[in-house]
């Protein structure tokens, strides 16, 4: 064979290792060679063979489980890969882009309209509704105060039981423990006023706990008021007032009584069944601010459900407040809370 | 007999590989032959020959404890698995997934098939070093002659020789075989 023939089987070579279909041979040799180059093609690489046997090797030991959770390239094309569905790559690119695109904007939205999503807090209304009395225009009636002088508040406990006549007061701290006459500590008031009993006795109003003590007050009792009574009173009752029973009390915003301020108040979260069924509404919450400028008594007046009333009472009762204020003294107040939820 | 052996060596070799997923090279070894040899005589290119087989051993390796025994020697499975695929090559990615069977007839042609691959590289091995050489690199490892003759530190009209003595010689051993 002639340079020339060689030239020509190097090029239907070429052709074959490039899967193109080689020209027919008009050449008896040359076509003859070529059939032994297009079995030689068919031969398995032994490169091949090791590898593959590593790899399965490798596949069948601890890393099998590794394997099957690869995701596969997308574009690559390999052992590793799967068939491409070319409708659901498109979709998945389309979801993804919209997906993003959402997200971008609902920042810059939310940035922008940084005040109107402010809104949906809470608003702090005037009481309309009938949970407590008026409160008397002149001096509360009732009530009675007591302490024995000592230099702490009165410790919280609960008051005994109410009796037409007062043998012996209450007493946090017992000062004599071996009294000539023993007699049972009472409260003048109606007896059948019951409130609720524990063996330690206290001011029922009184934030402090321990240690036990009688309070600033004197005449005997507990509290800083004067008299056998329990609280800030004079006499032989409970309360502010005077002359036995139960005095004070909470009162309404208005006649000299100034409304609560709230000074920390978080905003109310949604609840999800609200925000899926894309429902609004306004909670009403009727709560007494504390001298401590705590909510307590929270209760709900007009309920919108979805779960929001729980989410507006959850926020409420963590809001912290500047107390109302009656004659430059904190005391207790009734408000109405109105929690409004609003999608934007 | 003979066939009664072949098959009772080949359940053993399942079982084996079931419980120990290790055995399965043995599997690999009895079959990687003829598994190649159909996929190459159906795909264009040496590459992509070689992904499906890859794909092959790796499906059965997985499926392997949902292999049954339906009265068909191992390698129709395999060779099922290999006819899937290369479908699935050619008419895209949305191709049927169930197992394509393969008949006797298909079977016993494949056999024929991986021999005469068996018979070439054997024949490929006893050449003279230098002819091996230059085949392997042309037609495994898909080098251009340039290439091969810069490795070598030969010209190219020396390499196209060499590739050309090494067909002649394989052409010459055929012939005596035949005779």
């Amino acid at each position: 064979m002639n340079d020339f023939m060689i030239e020509k089987l190097d090029q239907q070579i070429d052709r074959l290792l490039r899967a193109d279909q080689p020209g027919r041979q008009s050449d008896p040799e040359l076509r003859e060679l070529m059939q032994i180059a297009g079995e030689i093609a068919l031969v398995p690489s032994p490169a091949f063979q090791t590898r593959l046997r590593e790899e399965l090797h490798s596949s069948a030991g601890p890393g099998q489980a590794q394997r099957e959770t690869v995701i596969p390239p997308i574009f690559a094309s390999s052992s590793l890969t799967f068939p491409m569905n070319g409708s659901r790559l498109a979709l998945s690119f389309g979801l993804h882009v919209i997906a993003l695109a959402l997200i971008a904007t609902s920042g810059w939205w939310v940035v922008e309209n940084r005040q109107v999503v402010r809104m949906k807090v809470a608003e702090l209304v005037p009481g309309n509704d009938d949970y407590l009395l008026p409160v008397a225009p002149g001096k509360i009636g009732g009530g009675g105060g007591g302490g024995d002088r000592d230099k702490m508040d009165a410790s919280h406990g609960t008051a005994p039981r109410f009796t037409a006549q007062q043998l012996t007061p209450p007493l946090a701290v017992v000062r004599n423990q071996n009294p000539a006459l023993p007699a049972e500590p009472s409260l003048v008031g109606p007896p059948d006023l019951v409130l609720p009993q524990s063996d330690r006795l206290g001011d029922p109003m009184a934030s402090v706990l321990n240690p036990p003590s009688n309070g600033p007050g004197n005449g005997g009792g507990i509290g800083s008021g004067e008299g056998g009574g329990i609280g800030s009173g004079k006499g032989p009752g409970m309360g502010e007032g005077y002359g036995g029973g139960i005095g004070g009390g909470i009162y309404r915003v208005g006649g000299g009584v100034s409304a609560p301020r709230p000074i920390y108040d978080p905003d109310p979260e949604y609840s999800e069944e609200a925000r899926k069924a894309k429902f609004q509404g306004t909670v009403m919450l009727s709560a007494i601010i504390g001298p401590d400028g705590r909510p307590r008594d929270l209760r709900v007046l007009r309920s919108v459900g979805m779960g929001l009333d729980q989410k507006a009472l959850d926020a409420v009762w963590k809001w912290r407040f500047a107390p109302a204020m009656k004659n430059s003294q904190p005391v207790s107040v009734q408000v109405s809370i109105e929690v409004a939820f609003r999608l934007y | 007999l003979k066939a009664t052996e072949h098959e009772a060596e080949e359940r053993r070799l399942i079982e084996a590989a079931r419980t120990d997923p290790a055995r399965f090279a043995e599997i690999y070894e009895a079959n990687f032959a003829r598994v190649y040899a159909f996929v190459a005589r159906r795909v264009p290119g040496r590459e992509e020959a070689e992904d499906i087989t890859a794909e092959v051993f790796h499906q059965a390796l997985a499926g392997l404890a949902g292999f049954e025994w339906r009265g068909t020697p191992f390698i129709a499975w395999l060779l099922g698995i290999a006819s899937n695929l290369v479908a699935r090559r050619w008419k895209g990615a949305v191709a049927a997934q169930t197992e394509v069977p393969v008949d006797e007839m298909e079977l016993a042609t494949n056999s024929e098939e991986a021999e005469r691959q068996a018979l070439f590289a054997q024949l490929l091995r006893r050449l003279p070093e230098d002819q091996c050489h230059v085949l392997e690199r042309r037609f495994f490892e898909q080098r251009s002659i340039r290439e091969i003759a810069q490795e070598m530190g030969r010209s190219e009209g020396a390499v196209k020789q060499l590739q050309f003595r090494a067909l002649e010689t394989l052409r010459s051993q055929i012939r005596d075989r035949h005779e």
